[in-house]
């Protein structure tokens, strides 16, 4: 069953070229040199699927990337460097790779729209210089030599589907993989990124990089077919259309970027034949660009709707009725993680002051007090957060500090108290990012069906609300951290789940050799889980104790129970 | 030197107004509108199509070519303001992005992709300094953009519409519960940074390159002009888009760095980034 799943991309990739080789024999020469446009706008358009559609970056550059495979394929084949023209389109990508980086790297670290401002400038920069100083050999008129194998039209034709395929398949195993989960989680929550040890940076530059290295072939790609690079092939205004394209197609789905390609040969040459200005093209792409952005649904999931029909609607959810083997509790050992003297205030507020937090080896330390004690600030704090905090944190004798993403790698996770978790994935790929370490199928699954989550392979789009915390909270146990912080798990999941996941939770640390810090609401889990509790109340540690000493204070019964609930 | 940069304000001026558009659009509708200058350069398109075309008298095809450009912008807004209420800035700014193409195709299809044959609104010199003739356009430009800074500034802070509209821009569904009316007041935005903008672009435009794509891509050192300010402080957009015009302007002068006068805006925007960075920050609160 998993070798034959393992061969469905191999397969389709076959038949992909056997379709192509079909096409370069049969089709008629003309639309033979269209169909080379096509594939090369599929590769653009599959870069700018990784970069927008799965990492969420806006890329308006794409064409510049293009320009610079272009202008490298130029440069070698005017200087004749050996290899042919296979290597100088890799060396196209790479340049290209490096440039996406250099671009990038300023650019990511502030969110969102200015990564796109950075690349538009640049596209309207790179429009007018190369005007001015033209492609290598342009005019000279010094023709791009295509490989030996394929120099006519119709082979050249084969050649692209190929370098089309070999780029798919490498989009595909780059997306199933490391790189790929980071790139859906960075574009879902930063936070949920770096909470799981994994670089901000990293995952957006990563995939920008891969982006710009599939630009940069696709631009080696269209100056074989047409000999010589023409700084009208890679305006700023086309990288604006390639962009709205892979918006209004979806083209994170390697399907889909290749029909939008289809669409970008289409379009124009349909409405030349019927003697409409082809600038037409581009208005028809804005508006269609529009209607998908403002969630009218695009074009690619409408005709996907139609080829896959719908398989299941259904939403999964959690089962945790079933009765799991008790585990015998192992005693608390010494602390492992130790936090003195926490203080964190956003301006004249202050949050939290001098809170001391100790917990234990082995043990379940409860976090409870009244909305606004900040309990969540608290969290924040110590996963690194809120960089101002002050105080000091150890982690098993260690000094804790640093980036959110260090404290993780250094054995703390947490989860949110919001959804963290990515749609795009499915169950287990998201737990195999998430623990950051080789899981075997049974740990994973034992661990899914311990908490009562979907199966692995379940699409998180199709799980609901308080089974994806869990997921999430499974995903980090399997890290095996010292600590794992936990911020109200049960929030999501309905009332008499409460006590079941609290069962489960009790066993945690023997499970899985893992010490809790639990925030939550309700008493019944907290009294049925934890050992020890601190209780918080504006920002300052009220009590804090072994639990039943710490619930028959009078002054936590006063500040948090109020009158309405007696113990 | 001096005389490229002085020669470089009258762009400088149009940066800065630009900026101020952006700069507001950003504060209080939530979008970096990257269709800014587009409308504006629409607007002037059909001013001049109006003008050569019909024999409209041209003050009158200015000022149809500066309410037209509003009404794109409200249009835009309306959009935006219907479908994407709830939607993050990304997204948001993402539609004006579709319709820069828009709007860009479009001008080609019905005015060519060639540079028009503007009729200048005003022409000549206003005085010279130490030699160094500075125009009319010049001195009106930067005098519009300091006064729409100070009178945005003057209204945000001093007036009723002022305060419903930081509200708004603060906490726009706290402030719709409160009764303020969000819908109409985003598009009143959207249509005041449309109007200043196709009025500065027509200022402008007869003494620049302006062939479509030239004037809509404007956008591109108005927003690294926006940047300074950090989208959101209007004396730093201004202060930004005049700093900027001088020394594209001092560099044109050397043709051995003609071509860095295309990459100092976004030389500007990287610069500004990675002073900005250094501070770690992190999206949506929790």
């Amino acid at each position: 069953m998993r070798l034959a799943e393992r061969l469905v991309p191999f397969a389709v990739a076959a038949a992909a070229v056997a379709v192509g080789y079909a096409l370069s024999v049969g089709l008629a020469g003309y639309f033979v040199y269209l169909g080379v446009s096509a594939v090369v706008a599929a590769i653009a358009l599959l870069g700018l699927g990784v970069v927008t559609g799965t990492a969420g970056m806006i890329s308006l550059c794409q064409l510049t990337f293009a320009a610079v495979g272009a202008f490298v394929v130029s440069a070698c084949n005017v200087a004749g460097v050996p290899g042919g023209f296979g290597t100088w389109l890799l060396l196209g990508g790479l340049a290209a790779a490096v440039a996406g980086v250099l671009v990038g790297l300023p650019a990511l670290r502030l969110r969102g729209i200015t990564l796109a401002v950075v690349t538009l400038g640049l596209a309207a920069a790179a429009d007018l210089t190369l005007v001015q100083i033209q492609f290598p050999g342009a005019t000279e008129g010094l023709s791009v030599e295509r490989p030996e194998a394929f120099s006519d039209d119709r082979s050249y034709f084969l050649f692209a589907v190929l370098v089309l395929v070999a780029c798919g398949l490498v989009v595909h195993f780059l997306r199933r993989g490391r790189w790929g989960s980071s790139w859906h989680l960075v574009a879902f929550s930063e936070r949920g990124t770096a909470a799981v040890g994994a670089g901000v940076r990293t995952s957006k530059l990563t995939a920008f990089a891969v982006s710009a290295a599939l630009g940069g072939i696709s631009g080696g790609l269209l100056t074989g077919q047409v000999g010589l690079a023409f700084p009208a092939s890679f305006t700023a205004i086309q990288s604006l259309a390639l962009y709205v394209l892979a918006i209004m197609s979806g083209a994170h789905l390697i399907d889909m970027a290749v029909f939008g390609a289809l669409l970008w040969v289409a379009v124009p040459e349909l409405l030349k034949r019927w003697g409409v200005p082809q600038d037409w093209g581009f208005v028809v792409f804005g508006v269609l660009g529009v209607q998908a952005l403002t969630g009218r649904g695009n074009l690619g999931t409408a005709v996907r709707a139609l080829w896959y029909r719908r398989r299941s609607g259904r939403t999964a959810g959690v089962g945790l009725t079933e009765p799991v083997p008790d585990v015998a509790p192992l005693p608390p050992g010494d602390p492992v993680l130790e936090v003195r003297g926490l203080s964190v205030s956003f301006g004249h507020v202050t949050a939290l002051s001098e809170v001391d937090i100790t917990v234990p080896e082995h043990g379940i330390l409860g976090v409870i007090g009244p909305n606004g004690a900040g309990k969540s600030t608290l969290v924040d704090a110590i996963s690194g957060f809120l960089p101002r905090a002050t105080g000091t944190a150890t982690l098993g004798g260690r000094p804790l500090t640093g980036s959110p993403a260090r404290r993780a790698r250094a054995g703390l996770r947490r989860t949110f108290q919001q959804d963290r978790v990515p749609p795009g994935l499915t169950v287990g790929a998201y737990v195999r990012f998430v623990a950051r370490r080789r899981l075997t199928g049974r740990e994973l699954d034992g661990a899914l069906v311990f908490f009562g989550c979907p199966a692995a392979r379940t699409p998180l789009s199709r799980v609901d609300a308080g089974a994806r915390r869990l997921v999430e909270v499974v995903g980090h146990l399997l890290a095996k951290p010292r600590v794992l912080l936990l911020d109200e798990p049960a929030a999501g999941l309905p009332h008499e789940e409460h006590v079941a996941f609290g069962r489960r939770l009790r066993q945690v640390p023997a499970r899985f050799g893992v010490s809790v810090l639990l925030i939550e609401h309700d008493l019944d889990l907290v009294r049925s889980v934890c050992d020890t509790l601190t209780v918080l109340d504006f920002g300052r540690v009220l009590a804090s104790g072994p639990q039943a000493d710490v619930l028959a204070d009078p002054a936590v019964l006063k500040a948090y129970m109020g009158e309405t609930e007696l113990l | 030197m001096l005389q490229g940069a002085l020669a470089g304000l009258a762009a400088g001026g149009l940066y800065a107004v630009l900026a101020v558009c952006l700069t507001l659009m950003s504060r209080l509708v939530r979008v970096v509108n990257f269709a800014q200058s587009a409308t504006g350069m629409f607007g002037c398109y059909v001013a001049v199509f109006l003008a050569v075309h019909l024999g409209v008298p041209s003050w009158l095809a200015t000022l149809a070519g500066i309410l037209l450009g509003g009404a794109l912008s409200a249009v835009l807004g309306w959009i935006v303001a219907t479908w994407l209420a709830e939607a993050d800035t990304g997204t948001r700014s993402a539609t004006t992005v579709a319709v820069l193409l828009l709007l860009i195709s479009l001008a080609f299809i019905l005015f060519g992709n060639k540079p028009q044959p503007f009729h200048p609104l005003l022409a000549g010199p206003a005085f010279t300094i130490g030699g160094v003739v500075v125009s009319q356009v010049t001195v009106l430009t930067v005098a519009l953009a300091v006064l729409v800074a100070l009178a945005c500034r003057a209204v945000l802070a001093r007036t009723a519409l002022g305060v419903r509209l930081r509200a708004l821009s603060e906490r726009p569904t706290t402030a719709e519960l409160l009764g303020i009316p969000a819908r109409p007041l985003s598009v009143g935005v959207w249509t005041a940074t449309g109007v200043i903008a196709t009025l500065a672009v027509s200022i402008v435009a007869p003494s620049q390159s302006n062939d479509p794509t030239s004037l809509a891509m404007l956008v591109v050192p108005a927003a690294a002009a926006a940047l300074l300010g950090g989208f959101r402080r209007l004396d730093l957009a201004v202060l930004g888009g005049l700093v900027l015009g001088m020394a594209q302007g001092a560099v044109a002068q050397s043709d051995r760095l003609s071509v860095l006068r295309y990459f100092l805006p976004f030389l500007v925007i990287v610069a500004l980034l990675l002073w900005t960075q250094r501070k770690e920050v992190w999206d949506a609160a929790r």
